[in-house]
């Protein structure tokens, strides 16, 4: 293939739009490691549950596409507080607070996943179904053409990022959600209710998850297989941009989303789903923490 | 003011507290005191509901606490300061303190209690958009205790506040401690420096296998013949004594 500019130009800018839409589900993630202290294996089919959610909502029910998203979100957050609550607490409750519980967590996470992704195969059945948006033309940059679908997922990761940002800097209960997330015993005697913070946090991690997944279907189609993939690479996000940081997830989804459409179209198009494992390889050989992680954090 | 009768707790099957009773009136400074280990931190614990009551009941203000959640402990004015200076490190000093006032809506009432923290402490002040992680042990010290401050308590229970830190510092946190005890605050002191805490207590408890050995006015134990043989004759109080000279 020959190199020009232009070309460059457009990969970069596709991995970028792809990357940030990593890096809210990597945001997810990095919430919910940081609030619950387990690492989420489930959160794929989240995303997929997110996914049709939108489907449903903006083909079926004939919602606008952006509230197609936000209603998704909501959905999507209130079955992860019902999870969460169900059957994540007793186990983090059992390690003793809300440490990582051996094993157990872990086991859950993919038990969860699997029975997740049955409920939406008997709801949905197993074909990709397709997820038709029409935003109108695409963006015109010099010679290349965007189109609006991936204008408007940039625009509204990034637009939820800075909410995100906003609640947890801004806000008193931004403030208890950090509190809770840094150390739980101090919050709750800060009269922090610590409970009801882990809801919000893992429900907050879900509907990130769900915008990611209506944002996603028009760009590819909508199956109950979607999750693994999406799991996969924002976990390599997460890790490469340092696990629990949540800057460093955004960071680590964009660098993901570059460096995949970069290699997809330098090295072979054949493999694209191997370059966000060849990055987080490479980024751990030298930053065994990832980028933002400042230090290992060692897990009771 | 707090009332515990007949405490009993542990952690999983191991029992530690053995029927605990003692007192803290009003507008008082008490300590307890008593060896490493023996279980003074899991009271403290089982007053601020962090861990469950196995048996005997937790009265605050003529109020049952035992078992309430923690957080609901905390908004009736009852605080605790943990002895492991347990700071948010990632956050701001003032970020912290803002955490401390979590149950308050009373605007003007946080900005008055942030400023007379930092009128306590005034290194917070200098310190105040740092990280608290940056913060020396002393300083980190004063920092929870104007974290728990900032919660307007009616009741301190302050865990351990002269650990690890230098003689000099520890005077200064012990003449703010009992300042806030002055400004009304009701405050229960654990300590390993049995002198110290004597000398700044009224009336003190000193805990042994679970239960309460020796109960008395600060001054009597002071100069009570067992209580010196057993804990103002060993280590804790001969560097006590460097610290005062
Ligand atoms: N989280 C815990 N799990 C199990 N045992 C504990 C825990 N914390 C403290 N202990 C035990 O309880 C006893 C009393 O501890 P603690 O209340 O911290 O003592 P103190 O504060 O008087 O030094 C000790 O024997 C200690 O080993
Ligand atoms: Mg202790």
């Amino acid at each position: 293939m020959d190199f020009d500019f232009t070309s460059l130009f457009a990969f970069i800018l596709f991995g970028l739009t792809i990357g940030v839409v990593y890096g809210i589900v990597a945001l997810g993630i990095s919430l919910i490691y940081s609030g619950l202290d387990i690492v989420h294996f489930a959160h794929g089919e989240i995303y997929m549950f997110g996914a049709f959610f939108g489907l449903v909502f903006s083909e079926h029910m004939g919602v606008p596409y952006p509230l197609a998203i936000l209603s998704a979100m909501v959905c999507t957050g209130l079955l992860g507080i019902v999870i969460e609550r169900v059957f994540y607490r007793r186990l983090t409750r059992a390690g003793g607070g809300y440490t990582v519980a051996g094993m157990g967590m872990i086991i859950c996470g993919f038990g969860m996943s699997v029975v997740l992704q049955n409920i939406a195969y008997l709801s949905w059945g197993a074909d990709a179904e397709p997820f038709p948006v029409d935003l109108g033309e695409p963006f015109q940059f010099g010679d290349i053409s965007l189109p609006k679908s991936y204008g408007l997922t940039a625009v509204i990761a990034l637009l939820l990022m800075a909410v995100l940002h906003f609640f947890l800097k801004k806000t008193k209960i931004g403030l208890a959600v950090r509190a809770v997330a840094a150390n739980k015993d101090i919050a709750f005697l800060m009269g922090i209710n610590v409970p009801l913070m882990i809801s919000l946090i893992f429900g907050l991690a879900c509907a990130l998850a769900a915008a990611a997944g209506v944002l996603i279907g028009p760009m590819q189609s909508v199956q109950v297989e979607m999750g693994y993939l999406m799991l996969m690479k924002a976990f390599a996000a997460a890790v490469v941009g340092g696990f629990g940081s949540l800057p460093g997830a955004i960071v680590g989804g964009l660098l993901v989303g570059i460096f995949e459409n970069l290699g997809a179209a330098y090295i072979s198009p054949n493999h694209k789903d191997i370059y966000a494992f060849l990055l987080l390889i490479l980024v751990l050989m030298v930053r065994p923490s990832g980028l933002f992680g400042v230090e290992v954090r060692v897990k009771a | 003011m707090l009332k515990v009768t007949g405490l009993e707790t542990g952690y999983g099957r191991v029992q530690i507290l053995r029927g605990l009773d003692m007192e803290v009136p009003q507008g008082r400074i008490v300590a307890l005191l008593g060896g490493n280990g023996t279980g003074k931190s899991t009271m403290l614990r089982a007053v601020s509901g962090l861990i469950r009551v196995w048996n005997g009941q937790i009265e605050f203000n003529g109020e049952r606490i035992d078992n309430k959640a923690p957080d609901q402990i905390v908004r009736r004015g009852l605080i605790q300061v943990t002895q492991g200076k347990d700071s948010y490190p990632s956050m701001t000093v003032e970020e912290n303190l803002k955490v401390g006032a979590f149950t308050r809506s009373d605007k003007p009432g946080v900005a008055r209690d942030l400023e007379r923290v930092y009128d306590y402490f005034p290194v917070l002040k200098e310190r105040r958009r740092q990280l608290a992680g940056t913060l020396s042990g002393g300083e980190v010290q004063m920092l929870v205790i104007g974290r728990g401050l900032m919660a307007a308590p009616k009741m301190m229970l302050l865990d351990e506040p002269s650990a690890a830190l230098a003689p000099k510092v520890v005077l200064d946190i012990f003449a703010n401690i009992n300042r806030i005890a002055r400004s009304g605050v009701t405050i229960l002191v654990v300590e390993q420096n049995v002198r110290m805490a004597l000398i700044l207590a009224s009336y003190a408890y000193i805990i042994r296998d679970g239960r309460i050995l020796i109960e008395g006015d600060a001054d009597d134990l002071m100069h009570d013949e067992n209580v010196k043989m057993s804990f103002l004759g060993g280590t804790v109080a001969d560097s006590s004594r460097e610290y005062m000279s």
